[in-house]
């Protein structure tokens, strides 16, 4: 019969052998990441749109600041007409004008009007020598023929020139969101990076050192608190003028209160531990003990909270932009953009909804890897 | 002439506790005390160990880590090669912690887990300048490793990655990596499987038979001390009730604790056990904020007299060498 088992050699070297492989921290908190399919799929979100904000510019003919007046309020789907020529269509905007578009589906020329006959409720275009008349009688507005009185086909079309569109004053939706979410984005990252330093310092610092001093600290940090975050921030902007790094500054210099309550917590359990003891008793001076042992075994929960705090940097820049004390124009930021597609939300609904759906997805991947994160990093659920 | 200078060093005393008292306040007003560590004195000579026992919370760990000045002791004199450090603020106190380390309980919990085993070898090294960096310190790691049982292979794994026996051997490497002149060893093998204990204890005994190193070795049972001690001091709520050779704790207990604590040793002959006078101790340990007035074990003695809650024993001489503190003797 086949030897199924066989006795090993009891050599020190295969006795302490370890059978794993060599699986550093990182590797381990990525092996646990990446079996949560919300998590990476809230990670693949946030890179993509890192890329989209980072690179998209790059691709686009058009500027955030591009105003074409030609072109205003055209949404992503337009509806056409069949223009006399048989091969392009006819697109009515909302202010009248008849913009000729490509059978491609790129916007070309305005129409030049020829004429209008008020007493029929008609103005009169010239396309390509063909007369059309666009009929403003009763909605929906129609173009026809302006002889015969038939109304061209109509047709739905995807907008190419603006894939999403333009704003009422011309300027490309797509491109502005680009620079939006980069601003976005940008804000995001630097006021959480700056709420972490301040945190990390102020929590570490009172709850490393402990007694009196944190006590105080922590009563600065609970007054700090009771008082609505929203109302600093504002206060803060209105004191220092619009403009990002007005934002930047208003938004890192407020919100380091959660992280500086979550440091202090690790701390105060960490410094407690028998490694911590153990260090002090080798004699290792506070600075190992402060960055090699308590910011290290603290950084999961660190991390964690940055990740919960960059969707709610985000939304409040979001919310300030759309309170008008965010960005100047014509800078694009999320929040500017929904405040300026609230003028005609009525008849262009979608140039609100393309930077409030960008504000969403934003906040839940960031929920999703916060989420993801702090399963990760914690060590009870290790299998 | 050598000889008598050996005898003359193996006299000479380590670690010297004299009346250590260490009190933790309660609350934020401060009033109520926890008395931890109450009067205790010993002495510790160069190359012996002395086992601390005693049941949980009766002070064995805050001594340790009073001694070793993670607390600060609240009175009593710790005087170490002959030098007072009781006094020392923690910047004078670098370089003694050289001459002195300590060993935790917890394998788990004593080794930073975002480490790799090198750099917490390495710690120590750095720690007192001798190398720079801790990845200069490989001439001394890999030949600490080889000596407790692990290979230089390990030396870039991470803590978590060990076993518990292993872990302690990390934790063992990293307290004898200095060459120090005593060891505090806190139950360091009350977290391991039976089989490690052994282990891990005779690399310990293996190590001060080389190098001389001293040790007071805690632990909560008695079977284990009584291989690795020279002496054995016993606790009981913060006090040191008795202290003697190891062999003659076990032949001849005085204080009825010591008595107590040895009947709790189980037997693994059922016939001796059967035989064996049944003398646990009853009722819980009273609460260190509040001893008990006079003795403080007179609330579970079996033998307690009227004397014992009122008035404290007094350390005292009940043999060559047997100190005992109980109104019995």
């Amino acid at each position: 019969m086949e030897q199924k088992w066989e006795l090993l050699s009891s050599t020190n070297e295969d006795r302490e052998k370890i059978w794993t492989k060599n699986r550093t921290f990182a590797g381990d908190v990525w092996f646990r990441f990446r079996r949560k399919p919300t998590a990476i799929a809230g990670f693949v979100i946030i890179v993509l749109l890192v890329c989209f904000a980072v690179f998209g510019p790059f691709f686009t003919k058009y500027s955030y600041s591009d105003q074409n007046l030609e072109v205003v309020n055209i949404p992503p789907v337009m509806k056409v007409y069949e223009a006399p020529d048989g091969e392009g269509y006819l697109y009515i905007t909302q202010s009248l004008k008849v913009v000729y578009v490509n059978p491609d589906g790129t916007l070309g020329e305005q129409l030049t009007r020829v004429r209008s006959e008020d007493d029929q409720m008609m103005t009169i275009f010239d396309c390509n020598g063909t007369e059309v008349a666009l009929y403003y009688g009763q909605k929906p507005y129609v173009i026809a023929d302006q002889e015969t009185k038939i109304i061209y086909p109509s047709t739905t079309m995807w907008n190419r020139s603006y894939i999403l569109g333009t704003d009422a004053l011309g300027r490309d939706i797509l491109t502005r969101l680009m620079y939006g979410t980069r601003i976005s984005l940008l804000v995001a990252f630097i006021a959480a990076g700056v709420n972490m330093v301040i945190g990390i310092l102020y929590g570490g610092i009172s709850g490393y050192t402990g007694g009196n001093t944190d006590t105080i600290m922590m009563r600065i940090v609970d007054i700090i608190s009771t008082i609505p975050l929203t109302l600093y921030v504002i206060l803060i902007m209105v004191l220092m003028g619009n403009g990002l790094h007005s934002i930047i500054i208003a938004l890192g210099s407020v919100y380091w209160v959660d992280m500086a309550r979550v440091v202090r917590g690790q701390m105060l359990s960490l410094k407690g531990q028998e490694f911590v003891l153990a260090a002090r008793t080798i004699g290792s001076s506070t600075k190992t003990i402060l960055l090699e042992h308590l910011i290290p075994n603290a950084m999961g929960s660190i991390l964690v909270t940055v990740t919960m705090l960059i969707p709610s940097a985000i939304f409040m820049e979001a919310f300030l932009g759309y309170v008008g004390i965010g960005l100047q124009p014509p800078l694009a930021s999320l929040g500017t953009m929904c405040n300026d597609a609230t003028a005609n939300l009525r008849t262009c609904p979608y140039q609100l909804f393309i930077p409030a759906l960008m504000i969403c997805m934003i906040m839940f991947a960031f929920n999703f890897v916060g989420d993801g994160l702090r399963d990760a990093l914690d060590p009870k659920l290790k299998k | 002439m050598e000889f008598v200078l050996e005898e003359i060093m193996s006299e000479s005393i380590v670690l010297e506790v004299r009346n250590l008292t260490k009190h933790f306040k309660v609350g934020s007003s401060g009033k109520q005390v926890v008395h931890a560590v109450d009067n205790v004195s010993f002495r510790l000579a160069k190359g012996k160990t002395l086992g601390l026992v005693g049941e949980s919370g009766c002070g064995k760990s805050s001594c340790a880590r009073t001694i070793i000045r993670i607390y600060e002791p609240t009175s009593g004199r710790i005087i170490l090669d002959g030098q007072d450090i009781t006094e020392l603020n923690q910047k004078a106190l670098q370089p003694v912690r050289k001459k002195m380390q300590m060993i935790f309980q917890d394998p788990y919990a004593s080794l930073n887990a975002r480490m790799t085993v090198r750099d917490i070898i390495a710690e120590p090294l750095v720690a007192h300048h001798i190398v720079k960096k801790k990845d200069q310190a490989n001439d001394w790691v890999y030949p600490m490793l080889e000596r407790v049982g692990l290979t230089k292979e390990h030396a870039n794994r991470y803590a978590h990655e060990f076993s518990g026996g292993q872990r302690q051997r990390v934790g063992i490497a990293r307290a004898l990596i200095l060459q120090p002149d005593l060891v505090i060893c806190d139950e360091p093998i009350s977290a391991l499987d039976v089989s490690i204990q052994a282990q891990v204890v005779n690399l310990l005994k293996d190590f001060q038979e080389e190098k001389g190193i001293s040790y007071l070795f805690i632990a909560h049972d008695l079977s284990m001390v009584r291989y690795v001690s020279d002496d054995v001091g016993v606790m009981y709520l913060g006090q040191l009730v008795e202290i003697c050779e190891a062999d003659e704790i076990y032949k001849n207990p005085l204080h009825p604790y010591t008595k107590g604590l040895l009947g709790s040793i189980p037997i693994a002959n059922p016939k001796l056990a059967r035989e064996k006078e049944k003398s646990s101790i009853e009722g819980d340990i009273p609460s260190p904020i509040n001893p008990p007035r006079g003795c403080r074990f007179h609330t579970r003695c079996p033998y307690a007299r009227p004397v014992c809650s009122q008035e404290a024993p007094e350390m005292k001489e009940a043999g060559p060498g047997h100190m005992v503190a109980c109104h019995l003797y």
